[in-house]
């Protein structure tokens, strides 16, 4: 039976071969425009002909272009003619003025014969890989199951349609997978791969002392439960996100946007879908019925600056930062650079400039405008106040006022739509003070252009007075035009903001309308008396007459003066305060050229059908099955989290100019199952990823695999990784038993040393912590753009003032200066030795268990012995000097021993070991 | 010409050490690599170009295991090291060095509004005052130059310097200015020159940061550390802040009870625990761990050595006019040339409080620029003597300036008067000059009109500048790039031209 199959497969295969022979001898094999042309192009061709620049008047980046008439009057390319195309003779001329690329290497035979043949087969354009639809890719079939008669390596190997991918072009490189890890290493991998910190002791000695077959995946189901899986992939999320908690620029002051962080790691604990995950930090206030957290959803692209340096144009910096949402959406949800576009066309990639500014119209009508406050706000009320807003909408909507109940807790949680006063212009005797609010002396006029007043009876308005009484007058279209309102102030003087409320006439139409203040009591006119914040013009509060009204009225009025905590998020305007949206020349602001409207970029995926033109209907965009890039971008993300390196290593750009995919198939398999398949469950996604047999080998390069395969682009083994900044920091405060669990809640000042805070014009302080919120994880610690906490720099945080893809590691000796030296960890090193010394047995048990405790594994007889030699002589040391026995113990008198200082610096030895602050 | 053959061969010279320097450094790690096969060795060196994913002939070879490896620049530089003297707030050109003799006529007068139309300032509204010159100036030197009474030191000086009079800038507020000057562009997110440097240039001394910043006044600039940090390049080419108090260096400090020789004991076990490590997985990034421990343990020896002051002679405090133990632009000064002396690329010093809008007596145009002129006159003056008295000063680079000017108008703030006299942000014209590092002496570039209010000829901008610091380094700008976001990136943005007419 065996023989006669293998005969047959023998004949099978002599006939493949034959017929493969005859094949190629009578055909060229199609070349592959994406594959073989592109790179050639963009390598060395496009730097001159394509986007800004097109010598000769020949472009590259579009077939239309490609295939026009050139300067010279010649055909660059002929489809089908390559030897009547310019471009093939000048690729082959050997006059280096002829010579094309000009003044530069020639291309090589291949890359000659590539062009020629792509030429001869007609020149056929495609689209570059990442721009183009997702289809179902087939799993490769592994050799062992070729017609399932000859048992192989490979299938045996493969646990899941991973492997079959990674182990294909294994085979290819005649490579061969390494080894499972072993039980110890794979544990405290996937641990700190899924929740960013070391497993806890139960977790630990279940999986280590179960030989269950699933204990593996038990472990990998425990970990994506557990709380700290979300603290773990919203602190990788804060970096795209640009969070901060202060607002940038010279004064960088403090803002109150914690809530959002806490948002993401609720979002991934709850593994919410990410097609959800993207559309509520996008439009999550455009949602029917929004809820709060789907407002502070929202906030993800409120972490934009806002610049309070005084003097500074607001409008400039609200464009800027409407900018950088754009380049952030595309950055870290498209992982395609967009911000090219602002100024020209793109050179690479097929995005025109328009279009920059046709996506720009979609962030460009929100409610921001670089406001001191960072206006809009979500209000949060607590529970007794939050009931006491329910029952005000309840009992306005059972007296029939639906509309009015929206609006009205529209505008009890954010104060919104208001005229910021940093609208006024026209100023006579007045100014905007600081550039931020608008200031009146006596007399002075300002003017508020474009207000619609039908039917907005009730002014609402946010001032504070520096001078006891006064007079404001509004008058409509002319400093001296009808007067709207005059308002008397009282007599007390209101150094901080309140809210006023005044009956307006019934007016119709849009006016500009002229604000003026006298006041006589202000001998100096140069005094400022008066400042505005905010005006509201709306309907009068219904329901006058009816049974409740009284108390209905007292509680609005309550609730909204009421100063509760907030946090920015993202609103648009009403449709009578609509703002254009305008391409700007060059990409300067000052120069507006044609007004657009919200539209995504002709060559992607339409907008779906029925999507409105506003952040909804990108979100809907982003999110559709259509959308060649958010699905792949992010498995790309998740993958370079385990592994080390992205399929596609330039996690920012899967665009032409980004680095070719080392496994494209799986990256598009992996990416259609997320959508189609898995539900956009992130925790699906990232348990096929560590359940595969390609996750869980062994980090040990073998001479083959090292020397092949250096960068492990194949995955013959698995990549040795250093920790990320959070990492280190949370590894260190978990062994030494610090580590607080406390999870949410706003950002936490732990130690860090004086003078690091000393922005201009700011007075905030670092504080220390109290009690436990000294031991958080790294993704709590209160973020200043402009100081950054100065240990997570030194391990590659980024600034974060910008969204950032992708951190790059370095290794430098300001690293070990940082492990070796910051009193955080020799904090961590005291508690750690305190706990080690707690274990039974002679100091080599101890110093055995700790790092056990650390490394998850029992410790060689050769490290122990290094590290019972600097026992030996810290204690020898320590034992000769009471003074640095007690300055390294730091406990009290009675533990300030000798033996525990020693082990105090063999656990700083141990925080500070390579395999410590790396994931084998 | 003889001089400039001489020039030449010592440039060849140290392209030569340089190169013997790397090579030392490839046997060094050969060395720590205990004997370990070829193999980690052949992966160890060719770990370069993350972020490039078209390296051209431009790009420069990054190596994350060794980001600090000294390299070559693109062509035989003038300079080696940058000093670069920032007084952050912006100090007024019509007080120091563009005399404007027509503008004390018409000191007092309305300004016409010629000079407000269409124009914008951050303070001034309405119509101000004009502002006649506040202090006396004179010709100095064999060369002429005038510069005020504020700094007397100076004057001694000024045929060694280069002004450049005509520059101009585009952003009329501290931050998005100093962000401008030292970054290139007026937005957060861009490396900064000293990060450029030290990616195309790596470090001399392994044992010093390439790029430190020293900071005094008290405040930091007002963008923050984003002037010194790395924008999109990897973190550890940011400027590393040396401070006169506290740490020289964060964390350079053993622990209170740890001495030096517990310290290398400690080091030691680390690292023979890594060896073990190496030994069994054979990962090259294991080894580059082992050495930079050791850079580590040099490091603490040598950076609160070069940072402290007090072994200086007495006659280098008195001609810098020091005040050791406090935090002053004058110790810094002093701090910047021991550094460049030890091999450190690049200085970057910030001083605060310039910013003399007149809103108080020390921040008025006639007393506080003053008495800041005097904490820093001296020691800039110092600096180029003692550059050059030590044969340092042909290549080190020092530049100095502010991020914009100051107007010819007396500010009124949102139309009042200033309770002092003051001078508003001014962006169409300002002062910065150079000296070393193969830049002209005894030269005066661009001209302002009669009243110093707008450039008339000879116009710069930052990105110029930028362009001409690379320039003496060894690099030309339009070609020092790296790979981001799908495109290449230079410190120079879109625009830049080195300033021939003060390149010697």
């Amino acid at each position: 039976m065996f023989i006669f199959s293998k005969k047959i497969f023998i004949v099978s295969i002599a006939i493949l071969v034959a017929a493969g022979f005859y094949w190629v001898g009578t055909r060229e094999a199609p070349v592959d425009f994406s594959a073989d042309v592109k790179p050639i192009f963009n390598k060395k061709c496009i730097s001159c002909h394509g986007g800004v620049k097109k010598q000769g008047n020949f472009s590259v980046l579009f077939r239309t272009e490609a295939l026009a008439k050139t300067k010279s009057g010649k055909w660059a390319i002929v489809p089908g003619d390559p030897e009547h195309s310019e471009l093939i003779r000048r690729i082959r001329s050997r006059d280096p003025e002829d010579r094309m690329p000009y003044h530069h290497d020639p291309l090589s035979d291949q890359e000659i014969s590539v062009l020629t043949k792509w030429i001869r087969q007609g020149a056929r354009w495609g689209d570059h890989w990442a721009f183009t639809f997702l289809k179902p890719v087939e799993v490769p079939r592994l050799p062992g199951s070729f017609f399932g008669l000859i048992p192989g390596k490979g299938a045996d190997w493969a646990r899941n349609p991973v492997d079959n991918f990674i182990y294909q072009k294994i085979a290819q490189q005649h490579l061969t997978p390494s080894p499972e890890a072993d039980k110890p290493t794979l544990l405290r991998r996937v641990s700190l791969d899924l929740t960013g910190l070391p497993p806890s002791a139960s977790l630990a000695s279940k999986f280590l002392t179960g030989n269950q077959p699933q204990a593996y995946e038990e472990l990998v189901d425990s970990l994506l439960a557990s709380p700290h899986y979300g603290e773990k992939w919203a602190a990788g999320w804060l970096d795209i996100a640009r969070y901060a908690d202060t607002k940038g620029y010279e004064r960088d002051a403090g803002r109150s946007i914690w809530r959002y962080r806490d948002w993401l790691i609720k979002a991934f604990n709850a593994d919410k879908p990410y097609d959800k995950f993207i559309t509520e930090q996008i439009a999550g206030d455009l949602l029917p019925g929004a809820t709060d957290d789907q407002f502070i959803a929202t906030a993800f692209h409120r972490n934009t600056m806002t610049n309070d340096e005084g003097g500074t144009d607001n409008e400039e910096f609200r464009t800027a930062a409407v900018m950088d949402r754009v380049n952030t959406t595309w950055q870290g949800i498209l992982g395609t650079t967009f911000a090219c576009v602002q100024c020209h066309s793109h050179p690479y990639d097929p995005f025109t400039h328009d279009e920059y500014y046709k996506f720009m119209a979609f962030f460009n009508d929100s409610r921001d405008e670089d406001t001191w406050a960072d206006y809009p706000l979500l209000r949060q009320y607590n529970s007794e106040d939050s009931s006491k807003l329910a029952s005000l909408v309840s009992w306005l909507r059972q007296q029939g006022y639906q509309a009015e109940a929206k609006n009205i807790y529209q505008f009890l949680k954010t104060w919104q739509p208001a005229f910021n006063s940093l609208r006024t212009n026209s100023f006579v005797n007045c100014e905007l003070n600081d550039t931020k609010w608008l200031a009146m002396r006596n007399p002075s006029t300002a003017r508020l252009q474009g207000v619609l007043l039908d039917g907005k009876t009730q002014l609402i308005y946010r001032y504070s007075t520096f001078a006891p009484g006064g007079t404001w007058t509004i008058h409509l279209d002319k400093p001296d035009g009808p007067v709207l309102k005059s308002i008397r102030l009282d007599t007390a003087q209101h150094r901080s903001w309140i809210i006023g409320g005044e009956d307006l006439p019934t007016t119709t139409g849009v006016h500009d309308l002229y604000i003026s203040y006298a006041n006589p009591a202000l001998k100096d006119p140069n005094q400022n008396g008066l400042q505005f914040d905010w005006f509201y013009f709306t309907e009068p509060f219904p329901g006058k007459g009816k049974a409740g009204y009284d108390s209905a009225y007292l509680d609005y009025w309550n609730l909204l003066v009421k100063e509760v905590p907030s946090t920015p998020v993202m609103m648009d305007n009403p449709s009578d305060m609509h703002r254009a949206t305008y391409v700007f020349e060059r990409g300067n602001w000052l120069v507006k050229g044609k007004q657009v409207s919200a539209a995504t970029p002709h060559t992607l995926n339409p907008l779906p059908a029925g999507a409105p033109a506003n952040r909804l209907g990108l979100a809907m965009w982003l999110t559709s099955e259509a959308n060649p890039l958010t699905a792949r971008t992010m498995v790309n993300r998740l993958w370079e989290q385990l592994f080390g390196t992205g399929l596609v290593e330039t996690l920012e750009d899967l665009g032409t100019q980004g680095a070719e995919p080392t496994h494209r198939e799986l990256l598009d398999y992996l990416s259609y199952r997320f959508m189609h398949e898995d539900g956009w469950s992130v925790k699906k996604l990232l348990k096929e990823m560590v359940m595969s047999a390609t996750y869980r080998q062994d980090s040990k390069l073998s001479k083959e695999s090292g020397g092949q395969d250096p960068f492990n682009k194949y995955y013959s083994r698995s990549s040795r990784v250093r920790l990320s900044a959070e990492q280190i920091r949370d590894q260190a405060l978990a062994v030494s038993g610090l580590l607080s669990e406390k999870v949410g809640g706003p950002s936490v000042m732990p130690w860090q040393p004086e003078g690091i805070w000393m922005s201009p014009w700011n007075g905030e302080y670092w504080i220390s912590s109290k009690g436990e919120d000294q031991y958080r994880r790294a993704l709590y610690t209160f973020w200043k753009r402009t100081a950054p906490y100065p240990s997570m720099i030194s391990f590659d945080g980024v600034g974060r003032e910008v969204c950032t893809a992708r951190r790059i590691r370095t290794n430098t000796p300001l690293q070990a200066l940082v492990t070796l030296n910051d009193s955080v960890y020799l904090d961590a090193a005291r508690h750690f030795a305190w706990r080690m010394q707690q274990e039974k047995g002679d100091v080599q048990a101890q110093i055995s268990r700790g790092y056990e405790i650390a490394m998850q594994k029992k410790i060689s007889s050769s490290k122990l012995l290094a590290l019972t030699a600097l026992y030996k002589t810290a204690l020898n040391k320590f034992s000769h000097d009471k003074q640095k026995t007690f300055e390294m113990a730091g406990l009290d008198k009675q533990h300030n021993q000798p033996p525990l200082a020693a082990l105090v610096v063999v656990a700083n030895a141990i925080l500070n070991l390579d395999e410590f602050i790396t994931k084998s | 010409m003889m001089q400039n053959e001489l020039h030449n061969q010592r440039l060849l010279r140290e392209a030569e050490q340089a190169n013997a320097r790397l090579h030392t450094r490839r046997h060094f790690l050969r060395e720590c690599a205990f004997g370990f096969g070829s193999l980690a060795l052949g992966s160890l060196l060719q770990s370069c170009s993350i972020g490039s994913a078209n390296a051209g002939t431009s790009a420069i070879p990054f190596d994350p295991a060794h980001p600090l490896a000294p390299k070559l620049p693109q062509f035989p530089a003038k300079a080696k090291s940058i000093i670069y003297l920032h007084m952050a707030g912006a100090p007024s050109q019509l007080e120091l060095f563009d005399y404007k003799p027509d503008l004390m006529k018409l000191d007092g007068q309305d300004c016409p509004p010629s000079l407000l139309e269409g124009k914008r300032f951050a303070f001034i509204r309405g119509v101000p005052k004009m502002l006649g010159p506040q202090a006396r100036f004179a010709q100095h030197g064999g060369s002429g130059a005038w510069v005020s009474n504020y700094l007397p030191h100076f004057s001694s000086i000024v045929d060694e310097v280069s002004f450049l009079k005509a520059v101009t800038t585009d952003q009329f507020n501290h931050a998005p200015a100093q962000l401008l000057v030292h970054t290139g562009s007026p937005r957060l997110g861009r490396p900064s020159i000293g990060s450029w440097v030290t990616y195309g240039l790596g470090t001399e001394n392994q044992n010093l940061p390439g790029f430190v910043v020293l900071t005094s006044g008290g405040k930091f600039p007002d963008a923050g550390k984003s002037v010194w940090g790395s924008g999109f390049l990897p973190s550890v080419y940011q400027g590393v802040q040396c401070r006169s108090e506290g740490d020289p260096v964060l964390f350079i400090k053993d622990p209170k009870g740890m001495d030096r020789d517990l310290r290398k004991a400690s080091i030691d076990a680390i690292n023979q625990v890594n060896e073990e490590e190496y030994q069994e997985y054979q990962d090259p990034e294991i080894l580059s761990r082992i050495s930079q421990y050791e850079m580590a343990y040099k490091m603490q020896i040598a950076a609160p050595e070069v940072m402290n002051i007090n072994n200086e002679p007495a006659y280098i405090h008195e001609m810098y006019g020091t005040q050791p133990g406090k935090a002053c632009i004058a110790n810094n000064i002093l701090l910047a040339r021991k550094l460049v002396e030890k091999g450190v690329r690049f200085v970057q010093i910030f001083d605060w409080g310039w910013d003399t809008h007149g809103t108080a007596a020390n921040l008025s145009i006639d007393v506080g620029l003053n008495n800041k002129c005097r904490t820093v006159d001296k020691a800039m003056t110092a600096l180029i003597l003692d550059l050059k008295q030590r044969g340092l000063l042909e290549e080190t680079l020092v530049v100095w300036g502010g991020e914009f000017g100051r107007t010819p108008m007396l500010e009124n703030r949102d139309g009042k008067q200033n309770p002092f006299k003051g001078r508003d942000h001014h962006v169409e014209a300002f002062t910065i000059w150079m000296a070393g590092g193969g830049i002209r002496k005894g030269v005066s570039y661009g001209e302002t009109d009669e009243i110093g209010y707008a450039a008339v000829s000879g116009k710069v901008t930052p990105n110029d500048i930028q362009a001409t610091l690379l320039n003496q380094l060894g690099f030309d700008h339009e070609k020092f790039t790296y790979q981001f976001q799908g495109r290449p990136f230079r410190l120079t943005d879109v625009s830049g031209k080195v300033i021939d007419e003060i390149v010697a």
